[in-house]
């Protein structure tokens, strides 16, 4: 999974905290998909926050792992399976 | 300019100039008020004639149209917007070339000369267009929904077309209540909570104001059932139905503070229902 391909799309979001959730509405060409805003729960917003320039997945599993006091190949599956869903929905 | 004539929507007062006789839709009458000392939230200067290439150095960022004609398209330079404003009952043709400054506070409308017709500067689409960016400027919003007000309780109704907002106003219209509107409506917060106005239509109507109290996402079902939403979800499924043609981050980020804090403050049900008086009841016993 290339993290860099979603970091660098991450400005191409208007993006609204609501308590530990995130509401992420897409602009494309300018143009924003009001149909198409999706929202995260308290782990795909941790993710989300913790994707950066420089990050690699392995990161992103200990961080998971240390947050949210789960196990590596529970934290693993999740994040891929986030990764995933966030490449659909982003369509990035 | 000389002649100004002062509507009053949704308690924002909107000035519209112009040197020459003007029409306004019919919808529009009971909206006039008596011009006020003051500063008008917008004012709107009409004129006749269309400017000679007025998109020149400006850039199109959004397009509202469908498979039959188009609607109105939104050109942009250094913040400031300018308008085509299709006909709708001559599909294609150029109804108006609108320009809005930076911080929305002014129109400048340009209606195509029409021989012997009194130029109508808010014909459909320019009014509903003024209007979204009045809310826009003044940190409100324009939504379609219905609204019921039976003197206590103000209820939104909101959904996708035909899933039953009009329905939903005449049961309660029935049953004696209030119907604010049952198609576009505005949203403002103040001091003692949120409001809903109505707005012009194409028919009319007298302004109309109640309190907020409660939103419900409306569908068609075989009972009735009402379930509270909360968090996320209840912000992203209401703002959905929010009046926007938003092609910049800040008037998206705009109405997701205004939706985020509104829906935290007022509950949001899901609301699926049998088009009778029973889900008056329901909603009493149930819901908000």
């Amino acid at each position: 999974m290339d993290l860099k391909t979603i970091y660098s799309n991450k400005p191409k979001f208007v993006v609204r905290e609501i308590g530990e959730e995130l509401i992420l509405v897409p602009l494309t060409g300018n143009v924003a998909k009001m149909n198409e805003m999706f929202t995260m729960n308290e782990t795909g917003k941790f993710i989300w926050e913790n994707i950066n320039e420089t990050t690699t997945v392995e990161e992103l599993e200990k961080a998971v792992t240390d947050e949210f006091s789960i196990d590596p190949e529970t934290a693993k599956n999740d994040i891929e399976l986030f990764l995933i869903q966030l490449v659909t929905k982003l369509k990035i | 300019m000389q002649d100004i004539i002062q509507l009053n929507i949704a308690d924002f007062l909107v000035n519209l100039h112009s040197e020459f006789p003007v029409e306004l839709e019919s919808g529009y009458f009971p909206f006039i008020s008596n011009p006020e000392i003051g500063k008008a939230d917008v004012d709107i200067y009409s004129f006749i004639g269309i400017p000679e290439n007025p998109f020149y150095n400006y850039q199109l960022v959004f397009e509202a149209e469908n498979a039959e004609q188009k609607f109105y398209s939104i050109y942009k330079s250094n913040n400031e917007l300018r308008f085509i404003m299709y006909d709708q009952q001559n599909v294609n043709q150029v109804q108006q070339i609108a320009y809005l400054n930076a911080d929305f506070s002014e129109w400048k409308i340009y209606n195509r000369l029409e021989p012997d017709i009194k130029p109508m500067p808010l014909k459909y689409p320019m009014g509903p267009i003024m209007m979204h960016y009045l809310t826009q400027k003044c940190g409100a919003v324009m939504m379609h929904a219905s609204n019921v007000y039976d003197g206590e309780k103000g209820r939104i109704f909101t959904g996708f077309s035909g899933n039953g907002k009009s329905t939903m106003s005449k049961i309660w219209a029935d049953a004696g209540n209030l119907v604010i509107n049952d198609d576009r409506v505005i949203i403002r917060r103040n001091e003692d909570g949120y409001f809903v106005y109505n707005t012009p239509m194409f028919y009319q109507d007298v302004p109309k104001k109640a309190p907020l109290h409660a939103i419900y996402l409306i569908s068609h079902a075989p009972a009735n059932k009402i379930k509270k939403l909360a968090g996320a979800l209840a912000v992203s499924r209401v703002m959905a139905f929010c009046i926007q043609n938003n092609f910049e981050k800040q008037l998206i980020q705009n109405h997701l503070n205004f939706f985020g804090t509104m829906c935290h403050e007022i509950p949001v049900f899901d609301l699926g229902f049998v088009p009778d008086a029973g889900v008056i009841d329901c909603i009493l016993k149930h819901g908000i």
